[in-house]
This record gives structure tokens, C-alpha cells and sequence, in this order.
């Protein structure tokens, strides 16, 4: 199925070659025909923002903003005026959000068109998305294998080609490995870069939206409308917004990038290990000096997440006790009682164990052993990357350990699952921005790298993805999409 | 220190979590795992280290106290299964 960048759908809608209403109708009728096979939405029959939408191709568009009739999905972790937001949880099966989170109200302002809520972990708690109340997302490049999570069902839906392009949230790398997973660009902005209202919180001091898309182009044209000042999220930054699309050709020569030993430390097996080495070369062919770093604390970044999340987790959820919104069981008649059967019936597995491991690490006289110490651990972390952002432009590090894995293969261990956030949770715990994108194949299935930037240089990641883009092609190698269950590659 | 069963059920009341009772074996063994995983901490030095509560070490922004927000409360209510009049409806709590 052919897939347009938002960048071709602006030339398309300007030449006049298709309306908004054709292109919304398009994008929906490619969901109805081809999501039963990847379940990649939850919520896909949204009315169109007729605002910005026109079925006359010889008139203007009612509204002439940057994004109008663009179509785009939004994970279903952002609340949404009026349109069920349910965060892949049983909790939120049918709450209705009365406002948009500011994300999705920037993007509207510009006249992006939602076309739906893409399916996700549940409350964006795993790396597979098989934690969904609404059921695993399959991926369009295997459909026995995972899109990767937490933001699978975004990762899918735009490697597919049902929709140009999507919202998801990184948390400890829940945009960057689906996009990896899956063939695409993904970039986690800066921590406070956009605004966190309206967004179903998990873990408040690490949780950021960003973008799935098929470009480092289309990525940049989003992020300059979505990011921003947010007096109505306490965290947010009062940085100005760069234009973002016009640093895509800015001169990278003698631009210095680190690798990390401890990224590059023979744990790769040999065909990942050999596309990292290839994109290097076309990095260097582009002017990009190379510079081997340390950061020496970097290994104990999934041990230092796995208890602020959790913590931070355990904190957020409890405000769903079923009585103003979320599941709510009747006939129970002991006010405890009632807010444990809730949570009980609401909440799927995995969110329970981190609610449990959250109260844990924060319960009496383990505070300072797991909690305090994993904030210390947090600035040691902090203080590495600072100290290599002294000497180098940008690091680069695998995405992933490996391509998508089977559904199901690491359901149960939840450890081995947590694995899979290691080279993508530092660049959270430190609040930095970080792009992955597509470096080529390993036996049929897309594989990634990792550019991770100082605060607010999200422009060079955008350059030097942009650039490589132009002199290779893995972004747009498409996935034969069936209908039946037979694996594609 | 291991992780015991009852810790388990305590965690579970402070957390207003009910778990079935096939469930707390497959807790216990999870837990016990990541709490082994999560134990790597302890071998790194953070002496004199400051704990980090931001990313980008930034205070919390206050505002003034200014009545901003108009009353949406009947529509923030539809939410709600249970609420009549204004109020929310939950299990008795004073006799």
C-alpha cells in the first residue's frame, strides 16, 4: 500500500490533485479494510474536524493554517474532547475526556484532522504492547511479531500506511523502540518540551510526547506546531519553539558524534552490529566526525528506572478509585472494599506490579535504600551524559537489542521485558531528546539506530536524520500488507 | 531481604489492590525477581551526590491564585456511573 508523507499529502492537497475530505475518507477506509489484521486503533470512527476539512477541490480550505486537512492518530493516551480516551486500560473503557490535552488542541489549531486513538500498553506500562485491555498490536512487517510499545498501536498504524503519521509518548523509550520495531522515525522531544496537560500522566518526570512518522522532515513539521509553552502543565519549559523543518539542511560537516563503549561492548550480535557500522560510514560520507566516549554509569540505568516509574506510577494511579470517573463495581457496601475490587477489575497485571513495586520502594524504611539512591544514581547518569555533551555534538547507540520479537516470547518474564528499554531509558532519566530511525534489514525485519542531542537540540537530530534520509532509502521500504494471516516481509 | 507473602498482602492494602490467591505466588516470584534487578543500585557510589527530583533541574513554576476555571462540574460529572445532584454516590462511610 502506498504510503504518503505529510510532506507529499501538503504538495497533494496544494496542487489541488485531492481534497481533505477525499484524503480523511481514504485514510478511513484503509483502517476499516486493514486493521482487523493489526488492531492498531481502538477508537477509528471519529468524526472529522469539519472545520478544515473541504470536499471541493477548486475551493481554499475553509481555514488555511500549516497542517489543515492534514490527517493524523494520536496515541489513546491524550485526552480528547468529547472522544472516549480509554489509555489501553479496562480503568478508562468509557471515559470521555471534557477537554483535549493542549498537544492535541495545538495540533488542531493548525488544522490537523484526528483519525483516530491507536492502541498502546495500558496506561503505557511494557515494551510490546501486549499489555493492552484491548489486545495486542500485531506488526505490519510480521504479524506474529510485536510493533514494540508502548506506543505500538501509532508505530503500526503509520508503517502500515493508515495513517501519514501519529502522536505516541516515551516514557523509557515507548516511541523510539516501536518506531525501530516497526521501520519509521521516532522522536522523543525534551522533557518539558511539549505540554504534559491533557496527557494520562505514568511517570510525571520522565513522560513526553513526541511523534511517530515516516520522515525526519514530517517530524519537524509536526513538532514545530505541537511543542511549546504550557502555562497549564507545571513542567513545562518557557523555551521558544525553533522552525524546526528549516534546520534540515543546516551544514552537519565536522559535526562530532560519541559512541559509547558501553553501548558498543559485544552484546550486539553481528548483523545489528553490522548495520550500526554501515550507517556510520554514510555518516562519515557526510561529513560527521566520529568519537569514542564513556558513560560510565549508563548500566544502571534500567535498575534506576525501575524504581522511579514505578514510584512515580504508584503515586499517579492512585487517583482511580472509581468514583468520579474509571471502572466502578456496584453492590459493594465497604468503602475499601469497594476501591480494591475497583482496582482489581480496572487495572490489567503489569500495571498492578508497578503499583506494587512503586508503594513498595516508597513504603517506610525502604525510601532511602531504593527511592533516594535511585535519584542519586539518576544525577550520576545525568552528570555522564553532561560531561560527553562537552566534547561531542550528538551520541548514537542501537535502538534495540534485536528486531521485533515474537508476541508472546517475553510475556511472562517481566524482567527480560524491561530489557528491553536499555539503551532508550537514559536519555529519559536525563530529560534529553532522541530520534531513532531506520537503518536497513535484518532477516526481512526494519532495525534502528539512536541519536540522543543536549537539551532542546531536537534541530540536529532532525538535520542529521533528515540528511542520512536523503542518502539512503530504509525509511521508505514498505511492508506488503495482507489481509489474511500469512507473515509478510 | 526477601520479599515474603505477607508483604505482599501489605503492599496490596496500601495500594488498595486486591489479588486472587493463585495470584500472589506469580507476584511474589516477579517481585522477588525485579527486586533483584533493582539491588544492582547498591553497588554504585553516591557519595555526596545529590539526588536528582528534575531533569532540568527547574523549580516548580507558581502562578497566582486567581479563579481561572469556570464551573464544568456537570460535565466533568457524566463520567461518573454513580453521581445525583451534585454529589457523588459512595458505600456508606459514618453510621
Amino acid at each position: 500500500m502506498e504510503r504518503f508523507t505529510v510532506k507529499a499529502i501538503q504538495n497533494m492537497l496544494s496542487n489541488k490533485q485531492i481534497n481533505s475530505a477525499e484524503l480523511f475518507d481514504l485514510y478511513s477506509s484503509r483502517i476499516t479494510d486493514y486493521d482487523q489484521t493489526f488492531n492498531a486503533f481502538i477508537t477509528n470512527d471519529v468524526e472529522p474536524n469539519v472545520e478544515y476539512i473541504t470536499d471541493d477541490k477548486n475551493q481554499e480550505s475553509p481555514s488555511d493554517s500549516a497542517l489543515t486537512g492534514i490527517p493524523y492518530a494520536a496515541k489513546d493516551i491524550f485526552c480528547t474532547q468529547g472522544i472516549r480516551t480509554t489509555c489501553g486500560s479496562k480503568m478508562l473503557e468509557d471515559f470521555i475526556p471534557p477537554y483535549d490535552a493542549t498537544v492535541i488542541k495545538n495540533l488542531k489549531k493548525q488544522g490537523a484532522v484526528l483519525l483516530g486513538k491507536t492502541n498502546m500498553d495500558e496506561f503505557a506500562m511494557g515494551s510490546s504492547n501486549e499489555t493492552s485491555y484491548f489486545g495486542s498490536v500485531h506488526n505490519p512487517w510480521d504479524i506474529e511479531r510485536t510493533p514494540g510499545g508502548s506506543s505500538g498501536g501509532s508505530a503500526a498504524a503509520v508503517a502500515a500506511g493508515l495513517a501519514p503519521i501519529a502522536l505516541g509518548t516515551d516514557t523509557g523509550g515507548s516511541i523510539r523502540q516501536p518506531a525501530a520495531f516497526t521501520g519509521i522515525t521516532g522522536l522523543k522531544p525534551t522533557y518539558g518540551r511539549c505540554s504534559r496537560y491533557g496527557m494520562v500522566a505514568f511517570a510525571s518526570s520522565l513522560d513526553q510526547a513526541g511523534i511517530l512518522a515516516l520522515s525526519a522532515e514530517d517530524t519537524a513539521i509536526f513538532l514545530e506546531s505541537m511543542a511549546g509553552f504550557d502555562p497549564l502543565d507545571s513542567t513545562s519549559v518557557e523555551e521558544s519553539v525553533p522552525q524546526y523543518s528549516q534546520y534540515l539542511e543546516e551544514n552537519i560537516r565536522g559535526k562530532i558524534i560519541g559512541l559509547p563503549k558501553e553501548f558498543f561492548d559485544g552484546s550486539l550480535a553481528s548483523p545489528y552490529e553490522t548495520l550500526i557500522a554501515e550507517s556510520i560510514d554514510s555518516y562519515k560520507k557526510l561529513g560527521i566526525v566520529f568519537k569514542e566516549i564513556s558513560l560510565p554509569n549508563i548500566g544502571y540505568s534500567v535498575p534506576t528506572y525501575y524504581v522511579v516509574a514505578p514510584a512515580e506510577c504508584s503515586s499517579n494511579l492512585a487517583r482511580y478509585d472509581g468514583v468520579r470517573f474509571g471502572y466502578r463495581s456496584q453492590n459493594i457496601e465497604d468503602l475499601d472494599e469497594f476501591y480494591r475490587t475497583n482496582r482489581q477489575i480496572g487495572f490489567g497485571e503489569e500495571v498492578k506490579r508497578r503499583i506494587i513495586t512503586g508503594t513498595y520502594v516508597l513504603s517506610a524504611g525502604y525510601y532511602d535504600a531504593y527511592y533516594l539512591k535511585a535519584q542519586k544514581v539518576r544525577q550520576l547518569i545525568n552528570q555522564d551524559f553532561e560531561r560527553a555533551f562537552e566534547s561531542v555534538d550528538i551520541i548514537l547507540g542501537p535502538t534495540t537489542q534485536t528486531s521485533a520479537f515474537k508476541l508472546g516470547e517475553k510475556v511472562d518474564d517481566p524482567v527480560s521485558m524491561y530489557m528491553n528499554d536499555i539503551y532508550t531509558i537514559s536519555s529519559n532519566l536525563a530529560g534529553l531528546p532522541a530520534i531513532s530511525h531506520p537503518i536497513g534489514f535484518v532477516e526481512g525485519l526494519p532495525y534502528g539506530l539512536q541519536l540522543i542531542a543536549p537539551h532542546f537540540k531536537e534541530h540536529h537530530l532532525l538535520s542529521l536524520t533528515h540528511q542520512y534520509q536523503k542518502v539512503t532509502d530504509w525509511h521508505q521500504i514498505t511492508p506488503k500488507l495482507s489481509m489474511s494471516s500469512e507473515s509478510n516481509n | 531481604m526477601a520479599i515474603t507473602k505477607s508483604d505482599i498482602e501489605h503492599l496490596c492494602g496500601l495500594s488498595k489492590l486486591n489479588l486472587d490467591d493463585d495470584e500472589i505466588p506469580i507476584y511474589l516470584q516477579q517481585m522477588t525477581d525485579i527486586l533483584e534487578m533493582i539491588e544492582q543500585l547498591q553497588s554504585a557510589d553516591t557519595d555526596e551526590i545529590i539526588p536528582m527530583a528534575h531533569p532540568l533541574d527547574m523549580h516548580q513554576r507558581l502562578r497566582e491564585d486567581t479563579v481561572i476555571d469556570t464551573n464544568d462540574r456537570d460535565i466533568y460529572q457524566k463520567n461518573s456511573l454513580n453521581a445525583e445532584e451534585g454529589f457523588y454516590k459512595v458505600p456508606k462511610v459514618i453510621e
